[in-house]
């Protein structure tokens, strides 16, 4: 296992196998999407009490999950890389960063838009709400700590260690609406018993969780996408690169 | 006339605007991703090229 962990992190090998996951992760993405889509915004029926609005739960509610999961893996993946010193792991945690910023952000829209016609208000400071506006400002500031430093090594242990740090966030937005009193809900599916047993009717139940999946194979996608983009950056001085550049030239 | 009424003969009456406004942003974040993702990869192969074809 450890020997397939090391040969799989070699950036030359992680070139090349990631070039044949990627589709397999972009149709699958595109399939999943337009189900999920098709059974959330037309098969689902209406809340008995929020109406047609719930029907944004399935991009807001699967965007929140991937700000908190594509932290754990920035945070796992920086400290990977300051323990072990593997360089694809800090690889992962900073092309993470951008996507779970966009992520983030994206269920910050999506809930204020939400919000207003539920709350009647765009923004409350509530326990979610701020906890998960915090996470967007830890993006921001793994990134501009990433990109203040010139060697990818100090810029790499710097934004780790900041990581690793930030994480103490997530189970704070996790369990924020059962700490505290919130005007946001409380989660309807949040553990393999909530999935069996769930408060919400199945037929809203599967879109969610296909779009769900959809997200997080969107997430694998743009990751290795960007992860073998700055392989190429760092590797450049590696006769393989240039092997690759030249045949990219020939296309 | 509010912005919800005036997106109400859209699918989903009243709360139309929230919908799709909320539908529409999620493909343009997505969009977004993937476009810069693609010039991402535009840029360095061109730095590159231009770097080793000066070696």
């Amino acid at each position: 296992m450890w020997k397939w962990i090391q040969a799989f992190a070699s950036p030359k090998i992680f070139y090349s196998i990631s070039a044949k996951i990627i589709p397999w992760l972009l149709y699958p993405f595109i399939i999943i999407t337009l189900v999920g889509l098709y059974w959330g915004l037309i098969i689902a029926p209406a809340d008995y009490q929020q109406g047609e609005s719930y029907r944004i739960m399935y991009v807001h509610v699967p965007a929140a999950w991937m700000s908190m999961f594509i932290y754990v893996v920035m945070a796992i993946s920086g400290g990977i890389g300051l323990i072990w010193q593997i360089k694809l792991a800090n690889i992962v945690a900073k092309v993470s960063a951008p996507i779970g910023a966009s992520f983030t952000l994206l269920a910050l829209i999506t809930g204020a838009v939400w919000g207003k016609p539920m709350w009647g208000t765009w923004w409350v400071w509530d326990a979610r709400l701020t906890s998960e506006l915090i996470l967007l400002f830890l993006y921001l500031a793994y990134i501009s700590l990433n990109n203040a430093f010139d060697n990818p090594k100090t810029a790499a242990k710097a934004s780790s260690i900041l990581a690793i740090v930030g994480l103490v966030n997530i189970p704070i937005i996790h369990y924020s609406v059962t700490w505290w009193n919130t005007l946001h809900q409380g989660a309807s599916v949040s553990s393999i018993e909530k999935i069996t047993q769930p408060a919400i009717h199945s037929d809203m139940l599967m879109p969610l969780l296909l779009m769900g999946i959809a997200f997080k194979l969107l997430y694998g996608t743009l990751m290795l996408m960007r992860a073998r983009d700055e392989v190429l950056i760092q590797e450049q001085n590696s006769g393989w690169v240039k092997k690759i550049i030249i045949m990219e030239e020939g296309r | 006339m509010t912005l919800a009424e005036y997106f109400s003969f859209l699918p989903y009456g009243k709360y139309a605007f929230y919908i799709w406004f909320s539908y529409l942003t999620t493909f343009v974040v997505i969009a977004v991703l993937f476009i810069r993702t693609k010039s991402i990869h535009k840029n360095i192969i061109k730095q590159l090229r231009l770097k080793y074809s000066r070696n």
